[in-house]
């Protein structure tokens, strides 16, 4: 079967802004391999990384464990990591549980979201 | 003419009466040369004695030529001759004599009617001499000279009549038979057993222009057999005559010699006759001159009857050969010629059986096609055929089995393609005609066979190519039951453009695609691999329907070459919100059976894909509650030639309302009723999917491992909609299961688990969820995993773990709001 959760990387901003579309389910099934590819997606140069969750049906603590991997990383390369998550929809409430907000920002869209970077 | 045939032959008749006068005579003149009265007139005797002994040369010189009357006349002329004798010689004895003679004589060989004249002649002769000479003693001398004999003649003639009366039939008989065999249309002729001929009949005569006077006398060999038989002519005979049995008979053709010299071919039927121990051999001889040259005739006559029949069949082979290798250059498949071919091969050479071997690129060969079995000693004979590469008989094989064989390469550029091989129906066997006949066929065969396969290799590819565009399997979805079916065209040698796919999506919906390209072989099938992975990639990233179904188009707009289009369905089934959403490009509207009574999904239809740059497609939505299924299917399932779509449709409609509900057994029956048993015109796919209803209780086992998350969820969300939560009741319990379950994988994994269990009930407002696993928990650690049992519990009103002696079970509990509850 085909990996339940789909990655999609746009560059914004003259490739300085990476935006990452995900949709599908993320669960322990695709959250390692998800995790690797968005890493690998942006580039040392980039200023930042918009992981855009609003077509996202689905994260358990897998997918939640894999975001906060990944503000670390960006972090440390000191490059920024937004989340964009609408509120109200399951995502949102789950990393509204795990206070994802106190690693990374999350936005109610994308725009918002590459703006606060650029 | 003769009332009744003669008993006596009138040669012998002749013959006697020669005797008789020649007896007299020399009698007479033996009186002279005793001493005898003197007035005998010695001169007058001489002279009478000499006219009897010329009377007698004559009758018998000509007494092949002598009738009736002519002995009669004789007779007469003794009676002329004895009186002038006594007249003139003076009285004697001679005359009682000659008088019981004449007697004796005409009894024996004449009627008593013409008998009784005679004698009356002769006794009135007589009374005149005795009258005339002895004038006293002449009534007593008379009396007693005519008494005597015409007593004797009386006494003769009963006794003859006697034995006639016995004989009569006998002699009647024969001479009958004698009569017969002379006016028989066939020679007869008897020889002794030197060959001397006895008898010679009046078709002897004709047949070989000697009179019966010439031949009888004559060898047989010296007469009528020409020289070179001479030998063999005398050994037949002897053979013959030397035989044990009296009766031998035998037949045999052979030259005869006219008299002109002519020569004809004449069958002798000859036997050996014994009479007491005399043997003759008697033969008829027939001229068959003219029974040869119908025969010949006749034979010619067959031979160019068989000759036209034989061209005939040559020319229907022909005819049919090249049918057949139309039909290949038509693209029927390999079997089907093969199978054609056999069948024909086997009616032209009325021959037991048929068959064809393959030759693979090593030139091994192999069973291509066969009318009836392999035949007996076929693989070998094929061998040599092919070794030799040309056509042969088996029978200079003495190792052959099975009868005789023929067998012909089957040639294309030069490379053995095959070999046919036809047997014979025993006890025929195949000769030089059989051998060119099918050397003739193989020339179109050899043809036939190489375009067949490359068609085949053509086809076969596509077919591949087609084959793996179509899900290997259909995805386990829980809740939901798929079935699908494939049937590409019987006749159709292209293979067709339908397909389907079946995708699982996000939230446990599932897309269904079915859809059908115009443009059939390699061509449409790269296209349908396109079409399909695009639409995998479009609907993953989460657009609605209808602007998948857009980008599709695109896709085909601008990428497919001469304006190749598309029609298809790409359906959404949502099982957890009970909905089903559906986007039509130009395809027949889907099937929806609600409680046994189907209902096409009309609506949102719009062109094929391909056909505009931009065309709008829209999305509609119905409810799909559990226990209702959806059917998608191509145009080859209700397009008939000749039909009406329409009607097409309806029949399905009326197919699918008796059908049973099952969708693997609702695709049998559809293909059962719908596609002819000769095979679709058109390729069919069928995609049928069943909302199946939803238990009360929710149980289910999965195996421990992490792709089992998604379908889990799927169910769960299913049922807690059934079960009455809300949109994000939902979403939060399936999430605090799905962290539960997760745990499940990864301890009860890693402790030797190989599944888990999870169940579900609703009690009251109260939804409460076990999972079970067969590992424990290990002591809970801060991080990554505590997040998870931190979801459960905010999401959860109680998270209960529980140890046990087979696993772990963690137990949820969820009081659900009565809005619907969004949190």
């Amino acid at each position: 079967m085909d990996d339940l959760v789909h990655v999609q990387i746009d560059e914004r901003e003259g490739e300085d802004v990476v935006v990452v579309r995900l949709t599908g389910e993320l669960d322990i099934a695709g959250a390692e391999a998800t995790g690797r590819r968005i890493a690998e997606a942006v580039p040392s140069s980039a200023l930042g990384v918009v992981v855009d969750m609003t077509d996202l049906e689905f994260i358990d603590s897998s997918g939640v464990s894999m975001l906060f991997g990944l503000a670390r990383r960006v972090g440390s390369r000191r490059q920024e990591l937004r989340v964009v998550a609408p509120a109200g929809r399951p995502v949102a409430r789950v990393l509204q549980i795990v206070e994802f907000d106190r690693a990374a920002p999350v936005h109610a869209d994308v725009d918002s979201a590459v703006a606060e970077i650029a | 003419m003769r009332a009744l045939p003669e008993l006596f032959d009138v040669r012998i008749k002749a013959r006697s009466i020669a005797y008789l006068f020649g007896a007299g005579a020399i009698l007479g003149l033996l009186t002279l040369v005793f001493p005898h009265s003197p007035e005998v007139n010695d001169l007058a005797l001489v002279l009478l004695a000499s006219a009897a002994i010329v009377v007698a040369v004559v009758v018998w010189a000509s007494r092949d030529y002598i009738r009736d009357w002519h002995i009669h006349a004789v007779l007469v002329s003794g009676v002329l001759i004895v009186s002038l004798a006594n007249y003139y010689a003076g009285p004697s004895t001679l005359y009682p004599l000659f008088y019981m003679w004449a007697s004796l004589y005409a009894f024996y060989f004449f009627r008593p009617v013409e008998a009784f004249a005679h004698m009356t002649v002769v006794a009135v002769s007589y009374a005149i001499v005795l009258a005339i000479q002895d004038p006293d003693s002449a009534i007593v001398r008379w009396l007693l000279a005519v008494g005597t004999p015409l007593l004797a003649g009386l006494l003769i003639s009963s006794l003859l009549r006697r034995l006639s009366d016995r004989a009569q039939l006998l002699e009647r008989s024969e001479a009958r038979t004698r009569l017969v065999l002379d006016t028989a249309p066939d020679a007869f002729i008897t020889l002794d057993r030197d060959g001397v001929i006895l008898s010679w009949n009046v078709a002897a005569e004709r047949l070989f222009g000697w009179r019966a006077s010439e031949a009888i006398g004559k060898t047989m060999r010296a007469l009528i057999v020409p020289s070179e038989f001479g030998e063999r002519h005398d050994e037949r005979r002897l053979a013959l005559v030397a035989s044990d049995s009296p009766l031998a008979t035998e037949s045999f053709e052979v030259e005869f010699i006219r008299r002109d010299g002519s020569r004809f071919p004449g069958e002798a039927t000859v036997s050996k006759v014994d009479i007491g121990g005399e043997v003759f051999v008697s033969g008829f001889i027939t001229d068959v001159t003219e029974r040869l040259r119908r025969l010949a005739e006749r034979e010619a006559l067959l031979r160019e009857q068989a000759a036209r029949a034989e061209a005939e069949r040559v020319s229907e082979l022909v005819r049919g050969l090249q049918a057949l290798v139309d039909a290949a250059l038509a693209h029927r498949t390999l079997d089907e010629i093969l199978r054609e071919l056999v069948t024909q091969v086997r009616g032209v050479l009325d021959a037991e059986a048929a068959m064809i071997y393959l030759a693979d690129e090593e030139e091994r060969l192999s069973v291509g096609a066969s009318t009836a079995g392999e035949i007996s000693g076929g693989h070998d004979f094929a061998e040599r055929v092919a070794e030799a590469r040309e056509a042969m008989l088996s029978r200079d094989d003495p190792a052959g089995e099975g009868g005789p064989l023929v067998g012909v390469p089957l040639l294309a550029e030069g490379e053995v393609t095959g070999v046919l091989v036809a047997c014979a129906t025993p006890p025929r066997v195949f000769g030089g005609e059989d051998l060119t006949l099918l050397r003739l066929a193989a020339e179109r065969v050899g043809l036939a066979i190489a375009h067949a396969r490359v068609y085949e290799r053509e086809h076969k590819i596509a077919e591949t190519l087609q084959r793996s565009l179509l899900p290997d399997h259909l995805p386990t979805l829980p809740g939901l039951d798929v079935a699908a079916r494939y049937v590409p065209a019987a006749s159709e040698a292209e293979v067709g453009g339908d397909w389907y796919d079946v995708i699982p999506m996000a939230g446990g919906a599932v897309g269904l695609v079915l859809g059908d390209v115009a443009g059939k072989g390699l061509a449409g099938a790269s296209m349908v691999g396109r079409l399909r992975s695009a639409l995998r990639a479009y609907a993953l990233e989460g657009h609605d329907g209808a602007r998948v179904v857009e980008q599709l188009n695109r896709l085909l707009w601008t990428e497919a070459e001469d304006s190749q289009m598309a029609t298809m369905l790409y359906v959404i089934v949502d099982p957890a919100a009970n909905s089903v959403r559906w986007v039509n490009a130009g395809h027949p509207a889907p099937l929806m059976v609600v409680a046994g009574e189907p209902a096409f999904l009309e609506g949102a239809g719009s062109v094929p894909l391909g056909v505009l740059p931009f065309p709008t497609y829209e999305e509609i939505s119905a409810p799909m509650n559990p226990g209702s299924t959806l059917l998608l299917y191509t145009d080859g399932l209700v397009e008939r030639p000749g039909e009406n779509i329409d009607d097409g449709m309806a029949e399905l409609a009326a197919r699918v309302r008796e059908a049973p509900e099952d969708p693997d057994a609702l695709c049998d029956h559809l293909l059962a009723t719908l596609v002819p048993a000769s095979g679709a015109m058109d390729d069919v796919a069928i995609l049928t999917l069943r909302n199946l209803p939803v238990p009360e209780r929710f149980s289910a086992e999965f195996p421990a491992e992490p792709e089992s998350l998604a379908p889990m969820r799927s169910m769960l969300r299913r049922w807690l909609s059934h079960a009455g939560a809300g949109e994000m009741e939902i979403a939060e319990i399936t999430t605090a299961c799905g962290e539960a379950a997760t745990n499940a994988i990864e301890h009860g994994g890693a402790s030797g688990g190989t599944s888990f269990e999870v169940s579900g009930s609703r009690n009251g407002s109260e939804v409460e969820l076990a999972v079970r696993d067969h590992g424990s928990w290990r002591e809970e650690r801060p991080g990554d995993h505590g997040r998870g049992l931190d979801l459960m519990r905010t999401l959860m009103d109680t998270v209960a773990v529980e140890p046990t002696e087979e696993g772990t079970i963690v137990s949820l509990r969820r009081r659900l709001a009565a809005n619907g509850g969004s949190a």
